[in-house]
């Protein structure tokens, strides 16, 4: 556990010391305040709007900042060679890429804990009222999704070679299952066989991120989620982790490293 | 007693990843001995097959067929590389990263109890005179700091067996001399010492053996005294007549 | 005497003031349909965003629980922000069938993971937090007629800001000049929140007249339209004592009533107190 957690801080102080971070999180202050700064109907309580925007912001935020951080990692690893010296101390594959995920996930986890706050802040001085507890779990569940994201990104990571090529994937399949993961049983049902059978196995198949997007219930006030709920939640997004993880490790345990 | 490095009939083969083509045989039945303490040079032209050799000592590589041991146990057990040292040829690290921070990842990465970290990372500094940079980024270093940091993380482990790729390479004649010395430190501290080199002076000064590698093939190993008397020439003669150039001279 | 060189700067310099010149009068001739920003960017795709923004102002009328494309059975006529402001029958159509029964294990999980029951911005000046969207559907779609009198139901009815739906309006006007459904709306903003008379029929015989003009050649004319204009008309004069004039709309109302026995009854009743002696108050 030693070795993962020396190779997850140096993720984290990476993305600490690079600017990706700063600047997105600039981009939602700045976007944010502009769009709070408009004048509607000379109404200065008007607030959901404002949630809405500024977690839209974060959701592709902490897409980006998953998917570009993790992206890059094995391949910067073997373009700057310094997967050798690294490697060459009693680091087995498992653990360096347990290292990776743990350091891109935290490195997640604390851009987002940045950003919710910012949330809370902008939701607070307007709304006037701060339900932590339910931020908390809109939080919480927005990490275990990245979590999913990270791994299968890592695993893309060691198919495609390209970092720019498997980010383009990995955002558009997060995005696409975001979008449209929740319907395709719906859209399934409207086709002829054998196509419905098979898109019925890719709605089962496919991790549904969409779960974990609970804006909706913080931007309308709604109750909390019930905490078994989260709970069986944060098993499915450990679960489809793991299976991604394994996966990567699959590919990379005996792939030569010249 | 084990030797530190046993290299019994080595073939290491690279596959093709064109359609059709053959695959390429590196290195083909090596058979190789390093006692501990030696000093012990690996030579060979460009593409002989010395950083293959390595890259399987190191695990980067898995053999072809025949087996690698460091210290009695098998390359391919990460435990193998806990009392190894690895200076690559090129400077290799996490340049957003401080000297004592990398330091301290790679003696974490060894398990060294927090309490002695920072001693170790201190020593080693003092050793390759960086402790005036430590909190510097590596980023900002020139290459001969890169190339003393990448020394210092091949020690921070105190290694009993020292694999260094051309440590030389890329240094000026003051840097070459600090490598000299630090190499006949560890020597008369009883280490291991296993480099590449193409500087056949410097090879002829340090090492105590040394193999020559040619197209995967072993050509020669055996003390450079022993080699030189053996050929009536000097280091560089005797390379040149086993790679096949001698005649050309 | 000037030099070649110099004789050509003086004419390229005078050929560029003149483009200049020609350009600038020809950007403020098109600016009032092509100033938008938003036009600029996104070009006829606006209308479609629109649409969308439109459907998310009623997505929050409803508190984020709002059927997907997928999950509407056929395509809802009208929305329920809409519907309101007609206070017609509020059917529950927000997740058509499906909310009760799930298709699968997923789909049943999922339903903890957003809004699952149906709930309207009820609290008090709760109405207000869809604005924005209803004022952005607005400048992405200027001509979009329904986005005007829907914020303005709102602003006026819901959240007591009748100056800002007047004004809305009259910016929907600008956009609109023929817009019969929203001079109605303006006149009803001036018969019922004003109570004034005078403009609001000025504003509502406006917009019968437009109504004419566009609709009652038409094979097949917007009739609810046409007896919404006229209701609110009669009322006017009704409320106003004008019941000479209030007679004459509900005869033209009744012509096209889908409840003729009613307007029927109001017609007798116009007739009854036309006929009546005044009596002045002591």
């Amino acid at each position: 556990m030693n070795t993962i957690w020396a190779l997850a801080k140096v993720v984290v102080l990476e993305m600490v010391r690079r600017k990706d971070f700063y600047v997105l999180f600039i981009l939602t202050v700045l976007l944010t305040g502009t769009a709070g700064s408009v004048n509607l109907f000379n109404d200065r309580s008007i607030v959901r709007y404002l949630k809405e925007i500024c977690l839209l912001l974060i959701w592709l935020s902490g897409l980006v900042i998953a998917i570009t951080c993790t992206a890059r990692q094995i391949p910067a690893e073997r373009e700057q060679r310094t997967i050798f010296p690294l490697l060459a101390k009693p680091v087995t594959r498992g653990q360096f890429l347990l290292g990776k995920f743990l350091g891109c996930w935290l490195a997640t986890g604390l851009a987002l804990a940045v950003f919710y706050l910012f949330f809370g802040l902008i939701s607070a001085t307007r709304e006037q009222h701060w339900p932590v507890l339910n931020y908390l779990q809109a939080a919480w569940l927005h990490w275990m999704m990245l979590g999913v994201v990270v791994a299968f990104t890592l695993l893309g990571s060691i198919v495609f070679a390209a970092p720019s090529s498997n980010g383009t994937i990995c955002f558009v399949v997060s995005v696409g299952i975001l979008l449209l993961g929740r319907h395709l049983n719906k859209v399934a049902l409207d086709l002829a066989q054998p196509w419905q059978s098979l898109l019925y196995g890719v709605y089962f198949v496919i991790p549904h991120l969409e779960l974990f997007d609970v804006r909706d219930l913080i931007i309308h006030n709604w109750e909390l989620i019930r905490w078994e709920m989260v709970a069986l939640a944060t098993l499915y997004a450990a679960a489809y982790a793991a299976f991604f993880l394994f996966g990567a490790w699959w590919v990379f345990r005996r792939r030569p490293l010249n | 007693m084990e030797p530190t490095v046993a290299i019994e009939d080595l073939r290491i083969e690279y596959r093709s990843r064109d359609l059709g083509e053959a695959s390429k045989v590196a290195v083909n039945g090596l058979n190789l001995v390093v006692g501990r303490g030696e000093v012990f040079g690996f030579l060979g032209p460009n593409g002989a097959g010395k950083t293959s050799t390595m890259n399987v000592l190191l695990g980067f590589v898995p053999p072809s067929s025949g087996t690698a041991r460091i210290f009695g146990v098998d390359v391919r057990e990460p435990i193998a590389r806990q009392r190894i040292g690895y200076l690559p040829e090129q400077t290799y690290y996490y340049k957003f990263l401080t000297a004592e921070e990398l330091l301290r990842l790679y003696a974490g990465i060894f398990h060294i109890p927090v309490a002695e970290r920072e001693a170790r990372v201190g020593a080693v500094l003092k050793l390759v005179e960086l402790e005036h940079a430590r909190n510097r980024q590596i980023k900002t270093y020139s290459k001969g700091m890169q190339q003393r940091v990448g020394l210092a993380q091949a020690l921070i482990n105190n290694p009993d067996l020292l694999i260094l790729d051309e440590p030389t390479s890329g240094l000026d004649p003051l840097g070459r001399m600090k490598v000299r010395e630090i190499i006949q430190r560890l020597k008369n501290e009883g280490k291991t010492v296993f480099f590449s080199s193409h500087e056949l002076g410097e090879v002829e000064t340090v090492c105590d053996r040394v193999a020559i590698l040619h197209q995967g093939h072993l050509k020669a190993e055996g003390r450079v005294t022993d080699l030189v008397a053996q050929h009536a020439a000097n280091l560089e003669q005797v390379f040149l007549k086993l790679v096949g150039y001698a005649s050309q001279s | 005497m000037p030099s070649l060189p110099l004789l050509l700067s003086a004419l390229a310099l005078a050929v560029a003031f003149a483009a200049g010149g020609r350009l600038l009068l020809w950007e403020q001739a098109h600016r009032q349909d092509k100033g938008s920003v938003l036009r600029l960017l996104l070009g006829e795709s606006r209308r479609a965003f629109a649409n969308h923004v439109f459907l998310k102002a009623d997505a929050y009328f409803h508190q984020g629980f709002y059927p997907s494309v997928f999950d509407a059975p056929a395509p809802v006529s009208k929305t329920h922000l809409a519907e309101a402001t007609e206070e017609a029958h509020h059917h529950d159509h927000s997740r058509g069938h499906a909310h009760d029964r799930h298709r699968d294990w997923l789909e049943a999980f999922g339903c903890n993971f957003q809004p699952a029951e149906h709930r309207h911005l009820e609290g008090l000046g709760q109405a207000r937090e869809i604005l924005p969207w209803l004022r952005l559907a607005a400048a992405l779609d200027p001509q979009r007629v329904d986005t005007y009198t829907v914020t303005a139901y709102w602003l006026r009815e819901q959240l007591n800001q009748v100056k800002e739906a007047e004004a809305f309006l009259r910016e929907g006007l600008r956009a609109n000049p023929d817009s019969h459904e929203i001079l109605f709306e303006l006149g009803r903003l001036y018969a019922e929140n004003e109570r004034d008379v005078l403009r609001a029929r000025i504003v509502l015989e406006l917009a019968i007249a437009k109504w004419i003009r566009q609709e009652a050649s038409l094979p097949s004319p917007d009739h609810v339209s046409y007896r919404q204009i006229m209701g609110q008309l009669a009322a006017l004069e009704e409320r106003a004592g004008n019941y000479e004039r209030a007679l004459a709309h509900y005869t033209r109302l009744h012509r096209v009533s889908p409840n003729p026995a009613a307007v029927q009854q109001r017609i007798d009743e116009m007739r009854f107190k036309s006929a009546a002696p005044v009596v002045k108050p002591p």
